[in-house]
């Protein structure tokens, strides 16, 4: 059973859901997929208590004008952890929520047990630069994401009136306020990740358009106690399109740190 | 009536790719065919001053073949040496793509010292792909235009140097030389699509509100909800504040109007602003009650129109002598418009020339009972 609510973080509003039992795992999902319990969470709730909050503007979190940075995001979620008193916990986070992530791992390693970055933005890797997504129709986008385009219905909006599209126009806008210039990464986090002494999964689709595999190497090399794993049948939402072949391996990696300091 | 004419310098090129903007290639510009372009549009210009044109209008776009001026303040300044009675507008700047808006107070002086104090100084936003093409992020957009007008006007006002330390410009000493002519500063001029945060600041400031391409109907709303904010702001607006921008085709006869138009008008929406939505509307660029009042507004976008919709929505005017002085008699007497803009959208440099002298003929004549008023005065500053 998952449950909705709303929590107020500092004073911003957050949706959040939470299911399952065990140790306690923090998702941060890509942009597009607030809100929705897919069955990539569903095989994670199996084994961990996930919580899983939109970010703000995003899937009905209203917008936070005030968030103008990446870090902004990430100092947000450490409030969210301080709120639900979760001392230590499992994080992982998909492309941009891999960017946050990436950005509260620098900030507070102690605060993790484990890293799960899914196909991470948010460095910039010499030789590659991420597509303008924001500069995509929709099916230029799907096809640029995913690899598998069928995955793409689990996050076709749920109504098609005006409503809907205001709550997608604030979720575009909420991205672009700290991703648009420059595009999807931040120029400090490179230099900082090997700060991240958590050990940390790096789950990567083969076919990723957005973050080349070239990327991944980049990450595998910067982070101190990385493990990279590919998937063959993805782009770059792994976690969407091969759900619980991601969610066994990243299950298994968080189950084996914890405990273990 | 004040009659100002309006020049986008288009790069008339039919193409088949799906946007005019951002991403059609620059491998379609001919420069040898854009020197005999520039060279008549700027001779259409000069010429427009000649045939008793009050102003001479220019304006910023980039990367596209719709406006080929990426720097208005450039073709001002050509101008501004060939012309000797016209005002110079500039309709506009974008401030929020400068880096250093500054640079645009200093042009903007320059231009109105060297030509005798006759300048208008547009301040624009830009439209939604000009944040693609020069990666400004559209959701700061609002506030760094209000932000760069408050620089360049105090600019323009104080007596310098004085530091100016604002969230996205901040200079140790704001102190440009030359300082402009007019006084207190050249008129600032709203260009824009109709946004009520837009209309409101520019009618507290007495800014003249300039309505770009827009059916009738919609300029009529928007011209009330301007007149309401001024008398919020406890003054009535001038019929020099309200401002119109509209394609005008006229010839000897309806017939031979409507066959031109037929042919020439439908370019600018069908090919000059074809660009995917995406483009029109960058996330963050239109706040949200404004993108709500646009969605349920049910506006065509201009690729959507037809010839028909233009001329019955007054997007455009378009017939012989007798008719255009009715169409534009509605413009001055029943939305009590003071300056019309427009272009000619007459085909060849020869046609747009006879087109020209017709209008400043048969039409001109006819709205002269404010010849002696000067229309910037107590307005735009």
């Amino acid at each position: 059973m998952t449950r909705a609510r709303e929590v107020t973080v500092r004073g911003v509003p957050v949706r959040l859901l939470s299911g399952g039992a065990g140790p306690a795992l923090l998702f941060l999902h890509s942009a597009g997929g607030a809100g929705r319990w897919l069955p990539f969470q569903e095989h994670l709730a199996r084994r961990f208590a996930v919580e899983f909050p939109s970010h703000p503007g995003h899937g009905g979190s209203p917008a936070a004008e005030w968030i103008e940075h990446i870090s902004d995001l990430a100092f947000h979620y450490l409030d969210l952890l301080d709120l639900l008193g979760l001392e230590r916990v499992h994080l992982v986070g998909a492309s941009f929520g891999g960017w946050i992530a990436a950005e509260i791992a620098v900030m507070a390693a102690h605060r993790l047990k484990s890293l799960v970055l899914i196909d991470p933005v948010g460095i910039k890797v010499d030789g590659w630069i991420y597509p303008f997504l924001f500069a995509m129709d929709l099916p230029e986008l799907v096809s640029t994401v995913f690899h598998d385009v069928t995955a793409a219905l689990a996050l076709v909006p749920r109504g098609e009136g005006p409503d809907t599209l205001l709550e997608l126009a604030r979720e575009r806008a909420a991205l672009a306020r700290v991703a648009w210039n420059p595009y999807l990464y931040d120029p400090l986090l490179r230099r900082r990740l090997p700060r991240v002494t958590t050990p940390t999964l790096l789950c990567w689709g083969e076919h990723d358009r957005v973050a080349s595999l070239a990327c991944a190497r980049v990450w595998a090399a910067e982070l101190p106690d990385a493990r990279l794993e590919i998937f063959g049948g993805s782009g770059h939402v792994p976690h969407l399109e091969e759900p619980a072949r991601v969610a066994a391996v990243v299950g298994d990696f968080c189950a084996a740190r914890e405990g273990a300091g | 009536m004040k009659f100002y004419y309006f020049h986008l310098m288009p790069y008339p090129l039919e193409h088949g790719e799906p946007s005019s903007w951002v991403t059609l290639s620059n491998r379609h510009y001919d420069p040898a065919v854009g020197h005999v372009l520039y060279n008549q549009y700027l001779d259409q210009l000069e010429y427009a001053e000649t045939l008793g044109w009050d102003g001479l209008c220019v304006n910023e776009h980039h990367q596209n073949c719709y406006g080929t001026m990426p720097s208005p303040n450039v073709m001002a300044a050509m101008l501004v040496r060939r012309t000797r009675r016209a005002r110079i507008a500039i309709l506009g700047n974008g401030l929020p793509l400068r880096e250093n808006p500054l640079r645009v107070a200093e042009e903007i002086a320059m231009l109105d010292v060297a030509s005798g104090g006759r300048v208008i100084s547009g301040f624009v936003r830009g439209i939604g792909p000009e944040y693609y093409s020069t990666a400004v992020n559209p959701t700061h957009s609002r506030e760094r235009f209000y932000e760069a007008a408050e620089l360049i006007i105090r600019a323009w006002t104080e007596a310098g140097p004085f530091p100016f330390d604002g969230r996205f410009y901040r200079y140790p000493f704001v102190n440009p030389w030359p300082r402009p002519l007019q006084r207190p500063h050249p008129p600032v001029w709203c260009p824009s699509q109709g946004s009520a945060e837009t209309v409101e600041w520019a009618a507290r400031r007495r800014f003249p509100y300039l309505m770009v391409f827009t059916p009738i109907r919609r300029i009529a709303q928007i011209y009330g909800e301007y007149r309401e904010a001024c008398e919020r702001s406890g003054y009535t607006a001038s019929r020099y504040q309200l401002t119109v921008n509209l394609p005008i085709v006229v010839a000897e006869s309806d017939a031979k109007a409507d066959a031109i138009a037929r042919r020439n008008a439908l370019w600018v929406y069908h090919v000059g602003l074809r660009m995917p939505l995406q483009f029109w509307q960058p996330p963050g660029y239109t706040t949200e009650a404004s993108l709500r009042r646009l969605l349920t507004a049910g506006l065509k976008l201009p690729t959507e129109l037809s010839f028909e919709d233009l001329e019955a929505g007054g997007y455009i005017i378009c017939g012989g002598p007798a008719t255009v002085r009715d169409k534009l008699r509605v413009f001055a007497d029943e939305l009590r418009a003071g300056v019309v803009c427009s272009g000619f959208p007459a085909g060849t440099h020869e046609a747009t020339l006879d087109m020209m002298q017709l209008f400043a003929e048969e039409v001109m004549p006819h709205f002269r009972e404010d010849a002696d008023v000067d229309e910037t005065a107590g307005v735009g500053r």
